[in-house]
């Protein structure tokens, strides 16, 4: 077998002429191939979603948020809690019964014989709503303001000067007033909060537009005679998603816990309302005697507020687009 | 010798003033130049000598304290009605010194190269939009899928090609070109400046192209002006510049170009300028013409030894 194989290979090197130029072809260099981008297509909410859901502690974050805001709103519909209305409130068997120690009242009931589990949600109901309609209107208004005040040297001249004077007062004697003179419902509230907070998202806004708003790609879509508004809703607005994120991560919990505070001191929503701050604030004077009266409200906006906060911080990290990359 | 051409950019007494609170700082101090229709005119300088500002004043993104800019013999300064802005953006456009700067990070290609075809609406239905994008990136050697990614997964020098397709597809006949390659790779850069100059023979445009490289302006430019501290020191067609020098700032400039001969770059005499002061009594220096086009920023009294000098080097250059 070896003795066969060698002279059957010089045979072959014989029979090839390598100079014969049929055996050759020329090889196209196609310059485009160099031009395809082989990596998956970018999308950036797909990259936001997949970073965020990549942390677990957010994840479980997001059940709890979720799991207690359509509790609050289900909850309250089936119960038709108010704490105008105390059916038991002659019946003192009924007064102080302790968490877990009857069916029908999981966190037992309160000084009238109210359940404690039904004004809880519908406390907490009521409390989210102001907090999530004030960052609306808060984040609505201070962007759009916050844009054109960073965007033009004429609004910033004027604005700065009413940002000095509306955060030299404070928000809390503003609020207390505005209760005072206008009375505890809703709109009232809403509009005591968002008064002067709107002018804390505008400025924050302001900086972060003057950061970008000298960039060398807006001075580009000027040439290209882009105008103004367009710049801001294409160029400038699309930076701005993650540091929004974070304005309302920080804006929901605060204005929570701005409710609660008001409640505490007695400015905050009328006495037909329940509300996170109303119990916590009606409820103070248990705290030795049915301590489970003022600790289960406190307890539960701390777990609103820290949950929020840390889904809106991961959500704000996640829609950072340098955050895709790695 | 180039009076016979057409003016199509003539820049006068241009002067451009930045305020540092109320301390103003004079950027450009009244520039004069003209750039003829189908040439590359090269503005020359040092970092902060003024020549970016003085491209950015001609898109109207400074605005000049005096003189004024005429394109095609209208005024392009100061205030204008909205179809002369209009027609000033469709006519000049600029390309960019840095393409990851220059690009909107969270746009598609697409949007970024419609960018201007949108704002003038400069098409008929969405696929002809479509068609001239397609178009205008396949001029610069990119391909229709590239119009779904984002600027950020695209090389340096994709990147500028894609500021290019940007500035084509508006169909200029004057484009500003802001150090296009001097945040480019060495080895892409030949193939921007390549790219640039097929345009210019397709489509007969006309480039100020602002660097501060020699040997790519020696390349690229057909004439040049050298600006210094926002005065323009000289302008001369690129060979004369180059072989007859005479402003001791371009002569300075020139020899400060690194020679590949350690031998010769060790014997070379640096020339440092510095800008004496003039006696006022001289009067106020402008640009002269020395010879037929080739102006040297001088008093009146000065122009017999630039002519000396010039008559000198002629000789020189003729011996060897």
């Amino acid at each position: 077998m070896e003795n066969n194989n060698i002279p059957v290979e010089e045979t072959v090197t014989d029979e090839i002429d390598m100079n014969d130029p049929s055996l050759f072809e020329m090889a196209i260099a196609d310059d485009s191939e160099s031009e395809h981008i082989t990596a998956p297509v970018y999308s950036y909410w797909g990259s936001v979603f997949r970073r965020f859901f990549s942390s677990k502690i957010a994840i479980a974050m997001m059940i709890v948020a979720a799991t207690i805001i359509l509790f609050a709103f289900i909850q309250p519909m089936f119960s038709n809690y108010s704490p105008m209305v105390a059916p038991n409130i002659n019946n003192k068997s009924m007064h102080y019964i302790r968490p877990f120690k009857m069916a029908g009242y999981p966190f037992g009931t309160d000084d009238v014989g109210n359940s404690l589990f039904d004004a809880l949600w519908a406390g907490t109901k009521n409390s989210l709503i102001i907090a999530l309609v004030s960052t609306l209107i808060c984040e609505v208004v201070g962007i759009i303001v916050g844009m054109f005040w960073g965007f033009s040297k004429k609004v910033d001249a004027v604005m700065i000067e009413v940002y000095n004077v509306l955060s030299n007062i404070p928000t809390t004697l503003i609020a207390m007033i505005l209760v005072y003179t206008m009375g505890g419902g809703f709109a009232q509230l809403i509009f005591a909060l968002c008064v002067t907070s709107w002018i804390g998202t505008a400025y924050f806004i302001r900086v972060q537009v003057m950061i970008i708003r000298d960039r060398e790609y807006n001075l580009a879509s000027q040439c290209l005679g882009t105008p103004t508004w367009k710049i801001i809703i294409n160029n400038i607005f699309p930076y701005l998603i993650s540091v929004i994120i974070t304005s309302v991560s920080r804006d929901v919990p605060s204005f929570i816990s701005y409710e609660v505070a008001l409640s505490f001191m007695g400015v905050g929503i009328s006495q037909e309302y329940a509300s996170l701050g109303r119990m916590v604030q009606k409820y103070a004077a248990y705290m030795t005697t049915a301590s489970y009266l003022f600790w289960i409200p406190v307890a539960t906006s701390a777990v609103i507020c820290v949950s929020l906060y840390i889904v809106g911080q991961v959500l704000a990290d996640a829609s950072d687009p340098r955050t895709h990359m790695v | 010798m180039a009076n016979d051409k057409e003016v199509l950019l003539d820049v006068q007494d241009l002067e451009i003033t930045f305020y540092n609170g109320k301390t103003p700082f004079r950027a450009v101090k009244g520039v004069n130049f003209q750039i003829y229709k189908g040439e590359t005119f090269g503005l020359v300088g040092e970092s902060g000598s003024g020549k970016t500002t003085i491209g950015r004043a001609i898109i109207r993104l400074n605005p000049n304290s005096n003189g004024q800019i005429l394109y095609k013999g209208k005024r392009i300064d100061g205030k204008l009605t909205k179809s002369e802005k209009r027609e000033v953006v469709r006519n000049i456009q600029m390309i960019f010194q840095d393409p990851a700067a220059s690009l909107n990070e969270r746009a598609t290609i697409d949007y970024c190269v419609s960018e201007g075809l949108m704002n003038f609406h400069l098409y008929e239905d969405e696929a002809d939009r479509q068609r001239k994008v397609d178009e205008a990136l396949s001029s610069v050697g990119l391909l229709p899928e590239h119009k779904s990614r984002y600027p950020h997964e695209f090389s340096g020098g994709q990147r500028q090609r894609v500021g290019i397709a940007r500035a084509m597809i508006m169909e200029p006949e004057f484009i500003i070109a802001d150090e296009p390659i001097s945040a480019l790779d060495v080895s892409i850069r030949a193939q921007v400046l390549n790219l640039m100059n097929k345009f210019k023979e397709e489509r007969g445009l006309t480039y100020l192209f602002i660097a501060h490289d020699l040997s790519v302006v020696r390349y690229f430019a057909d004439r040049i002006g050298v600006i210094h501290n926002g005065e323009i020191v000289e302008i001369a067609p690129t060979e004369e510049l180059f072989s007859y020098p005479l402003h001791p700032y371009t002569l300075s400039l020139l020899q400060a170009v690194p020679m590949p001969d350690p031998v010769i770059e060790k014997q070379k005499e640096v020339i440092v300028y510095s800008e004496e002061p003039r006696d006022p009594a001289d009067g106020v220096p402008t640009l002269k013409e020395v010879r037929p086009g080739h102006f040297v920023f001088m008093t009146d009294n000065e122009m017999d030894g630039y002519q000396a000098k010039l008559a000198e080097m002629i000789k020189e250059a003729e011996k060897q």
